[in-house]
């Protein structure tokens, strides 16, 4: 079942001699349980290609849908929600507050948007991320806070974070870019397993080793997505 | 959003300059209102009042005084029926005057010249419509108004009560040659003591006499308005500080902002002393504008109550004066706002290069601060949400954002990570709300100068005239808190037998009952010891230690030790406070009422009723300022410019740090976003980072009130009535929630200001 | 109301107290002490140049030429004769029962009964002293109202002021007990530490003995009304002395006292007397028991009023030549140059006029006859043109050509008159007193020229007084300067002629 379908997107950025144009019409499906690997050379844009996925970037044309919501043209309201409900997203930098304990940052998403959207009721939730937390072997770091945690545990922690409200899709903007190849092995068979879950993973990469692990592996070429 | 932010910059020095501009109108146009036109109407340094007396006479006296310059008199005839433009008056006040010097100053036309002329004072010409070139009706005479006059001498009718016109003393011939009113100007005026001790030895044989000199003239104006332009001086140079801190807070801040670029010119060979010099110039270039149109605007705004407010007690604006206090004021902020960002620059140019690229704050690195920290403790079991060991502090910073861990929690300590931005920000909404809350208690302090009189030291409402046996009947009518026997004897000075006085006697331990605010020595304590007012004071030569010897009416002397001098309105000053047993014994009689203090909040009407039933006709006692609505309704004004200025000051540096605080967490903001969060939970993110910042300005400024501001500013004005500043819970309620109220609009804007941007240009400043 | 902002610590705190200090000294009115004291008016003078009450150190009056009894000569330089004279010293014991001073607020013509500096009068006296000591005169001429109510203590501190030594100026019990006094409520009287400009602890100071250096030249004395009579105007009698030494005063008005005060004649021409109010009306209020309220008082029985006698007697003692008796006429020879004559104008019977009997102006004939060469200056209390029988002794002056002055006091004002006569004319120089402002002395110089030609030249000396005011008798004149009802406004200082003037002569006839 495809819960990613992305039609002809196009995204310029700046204006007149400047303009740099990066999504050139670019199409892309994911389906549930699949882990699709977007590959390209630098500068190319593959981050864009996933933000504007979830919506963190408009589009200039096009469609995308996930898991049957509509992100193009729609308020940003509904977009939240959306993402609330149905995306987990994982960054290069792990991005985690770094006034929050490791346990907190995995219990952030649950805080958010009205009780309806998140998934399950909050105690649910809880329970979920302790088991997240469990399963990603974190209990043991759990109270501490971000900088006193190693790369790997950071994006062990941002991961179960992207899963702790059970999300149908979750996209990895270079998930290893900023690890150590060990933990970066790590990562790669948790986001793996995720996929293997039943979840439908886009992953943008630049390292052979991450596009290995994927079911299909396209290519960013001129704006357009080929493979 | 550059532009954004300059503007916001620039919103905060007008809000700072338009509180500065207000409060210095306010300050320079009421504290020398008396002495400007004191010095323009050449206001005599001594004014005598008498009966009616031979010219020659009194010119001998005064004319043997020392250190005495010039000496002029006049005709005082009151009662007098006067009519012309819109109104007339049955009780007006003429003043036969002769050639030479006056007394008063001309504000419109000209002064006396001939017959058939007379200048009518400020007031009367306000009140009634008149002008130069019009006519008045006096005593049924007509004369033409060739000038207006300031007569600093009182306040300006209608709050004097009786209007007062001049006339040229060779209209009334048939008046003869004797005077009832001597203006004496001294060589030396800090010496007026000495002449007024020698005026008394050659004073006696005349009547009613009664010596006001300058000093005595400002008390007496003063006690009309005083307290409330006390209080107003004193709050304007609270609002100044106020404007002052918040302009260093946010020049700091500004520099914070713009740390990166400092990064890029250092990076680039730019000297410290060079970048120093450019964020100064650019804090100055910023301010200028915006402080000059501030300072205007808060000027205008101030300036047609404050010219208000003087012409009732007949005093004169600055001026073109107000001018150079302004353009000084421009420098000040200009000045502070460089001073402000050039030192932080300088200690901000002595982080490593990288650090200031990094956008790093003026605190070293991310790291939160330990307070903040949770205490890192041993595996606890995992499902046992509620135990986390935080440390008390950051329990209490996530308390205030709404507990737990909650967004709102996040916002907190999102808001206090950056501990001295966090201070200056408190600081200023501290002394913000300080003032707030200062303002509200003036409000109603103004209001009941007007309908308690308490506050010129009569701590009883209304007075019943009734027999002394009804006291304890008195007493049980509810709502009455304490009755007390007042008695009034009208008698006269031993030695200098024109001198009237009113001898006033309470109880004994109804003292308190009536006490006016002392000038000099203490209250009475012991049987013989009596309070007199300044009036009589002066007349007679009394200081505390003196002794009084009072002639009563049926012969016999009292003799009382003079305890204190104190600020009595009633009777001129020309009143003695004793000891009722006293009176008694010796055998005066006089007016005794029973006078009824009334417990808090009590019903007056009711009480009113519980007296006439038992047969009183009860009277209020005279309250301090009069209930002249013109006169309050400009205080009211001038009030409520302060408090909008006062809660736009709040608002924009609430806003400020909620703007600040959103783009340095833009990152982290992006994430919550990216997780979901839309704008309600964007808004309770920025709602606890709100109530990190205004819950302890809240309690600092209510604390700052209560403590420093409302005491000294009560002491500033405690020469003319016992004042309590100390807010009622009502204030604080209000306060709290206009404070609360200011901080949800603060985080409605800058919640959707976050909202409009990408999400993806929040995590791409982390890259 | 502005605030100082702080400034750092490093402000230097000595400098900021010093200038505190000096601005608060600048704010009370000290004024700084004059590098002189006040003296000779030929040196320096006291004013008041800018008219606020206060006094300071003026310039120099140089002496005016009066030619309107003969021209002037050439070179006057040899001193003839070099005399001092202090007047009206109204020494006075302020303490003493026997005194009217609530009349004073009545204004004319009862306005010297009560003088706000009345407590330092030994204390002036004694710097007049001084000041006169250091012209060096000759001969000192005490002209009358020495006393202030014919008291015998009065007497006692006069004569050791005169004469040298300890002075005790206070009487009753210790410390001062009067009408100005701190607890008096009648606000008519200034009371030094109540009063502006207000002087803790004048009056008790002003009560501590003290001592006086005494006139190194001799002195004579004449004799004034307020030397032999009570308040100047009523013969003592023991019932007056019955007052004087009781233990009741009355210093407080008393309401009745007001219609009993009504019928005093009043007048609108202020004297430095009681010149105009009966004998009889003074007895009354004294003896009546005035209504009104009485304090306690120590008794004191040197409160007694003085006779003539005992009075001649005491200053015969002193140095003056006066013949036995109760009279004061007598001569004294200051060399072979100069006559002095004093004549005794006070009325035994009571009135404060002058008065002269046949006998003395007999024995005024006499003194001129034996006279020979010398220049004759007659001496009296009252001067002669206002003293009834007066004219007789003029006339004897008009006709001799040796007479060149007549000095006398009473008036307390200084005044110069030419007195035309046939013989060529003399000089009536009236000096003020030590009691009313501008409490002076005056020194007379007898010069002549080798032509010829001759003057009187005459200065006024002020007492050694403090211009600051800080010791009593600077506080004396400090407070007859600003007494409203004194000389001041009455103008008792005279015009700059009256004061330092060089009186020309007529030639002395070869």
């Amino acid at each position: 079942m495809t819960v990613v379908r992305a039609r002809a997107v196009t995204k310029t950025f700046g204006t007149g001699r400047a303009a740099r144009t990066v999504l050139r019409g670019a199409d892309l499906d994911v389906a549930a349980g699949e882990l699709v690997a977007v590959v390209g050379r630098s500068g190319s844009g593959k981050s864009t290609l996933l933000h504007v996925l979830a919506g963190l970037d408009r589009a200039d044309s096009g469609t995308i849908e996930i898991a049957g919501g509509r992100v193009d043209g729609v308020r940003d309201a509904k977009l939240t929600a959306l993402r609330a409900r149905a995306i987990g997203f994982v960054f290069q930098f792990f991005h985690l507050v770094p006034e929050l304990t490791g346990e907190e940052n995995v219990l952030l998403p649950t805080r958010v948007g009205s009780p309806l959207t998140a998934r399950g009721s909050a105690n649910g939730s809880l329970r979920r991320a302790h088991e997240l937390i469990d399963r990603l072997d974190l209990r043991d770091v759990a109270r501490s806070l971000p900088h006193e945690l190693s790369g790997g545990e950071q994006q062990r922690f941002a991961i179960a974070r992207a899963l702790v409200n059970d999300p149908p899709v979750v996209l990895a903007d270079e998930p290893i870019g900023n690890l150590d190849p060990v933990s970066g092995a790590v990562v790669l068979s948790l986001l793996r397993g995720v996929a293997d879950e039943g979840r439908a993973v886009a992953m943008v990469t630049h390292q052979p080793e991450a596009a290995a692990i994927a079911d299909r592996v396209v290519r960013l070429e001129d704006g357009r997505l080929v493979g | 959003m550059r532009r954004g932010r300059t503007l916001l910059a620039a919103a905060i020095v007008f809000a700072a300059a338009l509180v500065a501009g207000t409060a210095l109108t306010a300050a320079v146009s009421l504290s020398g209102g008396f002495e400007r036109a004191a010095d323009r109407a050449d206001l005599p340094d001594l004014i005598v009042r008498f009966d009616a007396t031979a010219r020659g006479d009194v010119e001998r006296r005064l004319a043997a005084l020392p250190n005495v310059e010039t000496t002029r008199y006049r005709t005082e005839f009151n009662g007098v029926w006067l009519q012309g433009g819109g109104g007339r008056a049955t009780n007006g006040a003429v003043h036969a005057v002769e050639p030479g010097r006056r007394g008063y100053a001309i504000a419109r036309g000209r002064d006396l010249r001939g017959s058939g002329e007379t200048v009518v004072e400020a007031g009367v010409a306000r009140e009634w419509g008149l002008e130069p070139g019009d006519t008045l009706s006096i005593a049924g005479g007509r004369l033409r108004i060739v000038g207006v006059s300031i007569s600093p001498d009182n306040v300006a009718y209608p709050l004097a009560k009786a209007p007062r016109v001049y006339v040229d003393r060779r209209d009334l011939g048939r008046i003869g040659d004797d005077v009832n009113l001597a203006l004496a100007w001294l060589r030396d005026p800090a010496r007026a003591d000495v002449t007024l001790a020698q005026a008394r030895a050659v004073s006696f044989g005349l009547d009613d006499l009664r010596f006001i000199t300058r000093d005595g003239v400002r008390v007496l104006i003063g006690q009309a308005a005083g307290i409330v332009i006390a209080l107003l001086v004193a709050f304007s140079l609270v609002a100044v500080t106020t404007a002052g801190i918040m302009l260093g807070a946010s020049a700091r801040s500004e520099v914070a902002r713009r740390l990166p670029s400092i990064g890029v010119q250092r990076a680039v060979g730019f000297s410290r002393a060079s970048v120093v010099r450019e964020q100064a110039a650019r804090g100055a270039l910023l301010a200028a504008p915006a402080a000059a149109v501030g300072l205007a605007a808060g000027a205008l705004a101030m300036r047609g109550a404050a010219e208000r407010l003087l012409a009732a007690l007949n005093e004169i604006g600055p001026g073109a004066g107000l001018l150079w206090w302004l353009a000084g004021a421009w420098l000040a902020i200009v000045a502070l706002v460089a001073a402000a960002s050039a030192w932080p620059a300088w200690s901000a140019t002595r982080e490593p290069i990288a650090a200031l690229l990094r956008g790093g704050e003026l605190a070293v690195g991310k790291r939160p601060r330990r307070w903040l920290r949770p205490r890192p403790t041993s595996p606890s079991p995992p499902h046992n949400a509620g135990n986390r060991r935080l440390s008390t502090v950051s329990r209490i910073v996530s308390a205030l954002g709404g507990g737990g861990g909650g967004l709102g929690a996040l916002g907190a300590r999102l808001a206090s990570a950056r501990r001295v931005r966090w201070a200056a920000t408190v600081a200023v909404l501290g002394a913000a709300s300080a003032t707030l809350v200062l303002l509200l208690a003036l409000a109603s302090l103004l209001v009941s100068l007007r309908d308690d009189p308490g506050t010129v030291g009569k701590t009883y409402a209304l007075t019943a005239n009734l027999p002394p046996s009804a006291v304890a009947e008195v007493e049980r009518i509810p709502g009455v808190a304490k009755a007390a026997e007042r008695t009034a004897v009208e008698a006269s000075a031993a030695f200098s037998l024109g001198q009237p006085l009113r001898l006033v006697g309470f109880a004994r331990g109804a003292e308190d009952f009536e006490a006016p605010p002392l000038a000099e020595g203490r209250r009475r304590r012991a049987a013989d010891e009596a309070e007199v007012g300044v009036g009589l004071a002066d007349a007679l030569g009394l200081r505390p230690g003196s002794r009084l010897a009072v002639a009563l009416p049926g012969g016999r002397e009292g003799r009382f030790r003079v305890a204190g001098v104190v600020r009595a309105l009633e009777n001129d000053g020309r009143i003695a406070y004793v000891r009722e047993d006293r009176l008694d014994a010796l055998g005066a009689s006089g007016n005794t009422v029973v006078a009824v203090r009334l417990e808090r909040g009590a019903d007056r009407a009711a009480v009113g009723r519980g007296l006439g039933a038992l047969g009183a006709r009860p009277s209020e006692a005279a309250a301090a300022t009069t209930r002249n609505r013109g006169f309050l309704g400009v205080l009211a004004t001038v009030l409520r410019i302060v408090a909008v200025t006062v809660a736009l000051v709040c608002l924009v540096v609430l806003a400020q740090a909620l703007v600040l605080t959103a783009r340095e967490r833009r990152p982290t903001l992006a994430l919550l976003r990216t997780v979901g969060a839309g704008r309600a939970s964007i808004a309770r993110v920025l709602a606890g980072a709100c109530a990190a910042v205004l819950v302890p300005a809240a309690l600092l400024g209510v604390a700052v009130e209560v403590l420093v501001l409302g005491p000294a500013v009560a002491s500033l004005a405690a020469g003319y009535a016992g004042l309590s500043l100390a807010p009622t819970a009502g204030h604080l309620a209000l306060a709290a929630g206009a404070l609360a109220a200011l901080g949800a609009a603060a985080v409605a804007v800058v919640a959707r200001r976050v909202e409009r941007e990408a999400v993806v240009a929040g995590l791409r400043e982390e890259a | 109301m502005k605030r100082r902002a702080r400034r750092g610590a490093a402000t230097p705190r000595g400098a900021a107290t010093l200038t505190l200090l000096a601005t608060l000294a600048a704010a009370c009115g000290i004024e700084e002490r004059a590098p002189q004291v006040p003296g000779s008016t030929l040196r320096a003078t006291v004013v008041d140049p800018d008219g606020d009450g206060t006094l300071e150190r003026g310039p120099a009056e140089r002496l005016v030429d009066r030619t309107d009894l003969a021209p002037r000569g050439r070179g006057a330089t040899r001193e003839v004769a070099r005399l001092g004279q202090l007047t009206d010293s109204h020494v006075r014991d302020e303490e003493s029962p026997a005194r009217v001073p609530f009349l004073d607020r009545l204004g004319p013509p009862v306005t010297s009964t009560f003088r706000p500096q009345e407590a330092v009068s030994p204390q002036v006296l004694t710097a007049a002293v001084r000041s006169l000591n250091a012209e060096r005169p000759q001969a000192v001429l005490v002209t009358g109202d020495l006393l202030d109510n014919a008291q015998r203590n009065e007497l006692d501190q006069l004569l050791a002021v005169l004469a040298g030594g300890p002075v005790d100026p206070n009487s009753g019990g210790g410390g001062y007990r009067g009408v100005q006094a701190a607890s008096n409520p009648d606000g008519s009287f200034y009371r030094p530490s109540v009063d502006a400009p207000r002087h803790r602890g004048v009056l008790n100071r002003a009560q501590e003995q003290f001592f006086s250096p005494g006139l190194r030249a001799p002195w004579y004395a004449a004799l004034g009304n307020h030397d032999l009579l009570v308040q100047g105007e009523l013969a003592p009698s023991p019932r007056t002395d019955a007052i004087a030494t009781g233990d009741e005063a009355l210093f407080t008005f008393a309401p009745e006292l007001r219609g009993t005060l009504d019928d005093l004649p009043r007048s609108d021409e202020a004297t430095p007397d009681l010149r105009d109010v009966p004998p009889e009306e003074i007895e009354r209020l004294l003896e009546r028991g005035v209504p009104g309220r009485e304090t306690r008082v120590a008794p004191d029985a040197a409160r007694r009023s003085v006779s003539a006698r005992e009075l001649v007697r005491r200053l015969r003692a002193a140095g003056t030549p006066a013949p036995p008796g109760d009279r004061l006429d007598y001569v004294a020879d200051l060399g072979p140059r100069l006559r002095v004559v004093v004549l005794d104008t006070v009325n035994r019977e009571g009135g404060a006029e002058g008065v002269l009997l046949p006998a003395q102006v007999r024995f005024l004939a006499r003194a001129l006859r034996r006279a020979g060469t010398q220049s004759v200056v007659v001496v009296d209390h009252h001067g002669l043109d206002r003293t009834r029988g007066g004219d007789a002794a003029l006339r004897l002056l008009d006709a001799d050509r040796r007479v060149v002055a007549e000095l006398s006091g009473d008036t307390h004002r200084h005044a110069i008159r030419p007195r035309r006569t046939r013989a060529g004319g003399f000089w009536q120089i009236t000096t003020a007193s030590l009691a009313d402002w501008p409490q002076q002395g005056r020194m007379v110089r007898l010069v002549e020229g080798p032509d010829g030609s001759r003057a009187l030249e005459t200065w006024t000396v002020d007492h050694a007084g403090g211009l600051d005011g800080q010791d009593l008798a600077g506080f004396g004149r400090r407070m007859a300067f600003l007494d409203a009802q004194g000389g001041r406004p009455q103008r008792f200082a005279g015009a700059r002629r009256d004061r330092n003037a060089r009186l020309w002569l007529p030639p002395r006839r070869p």
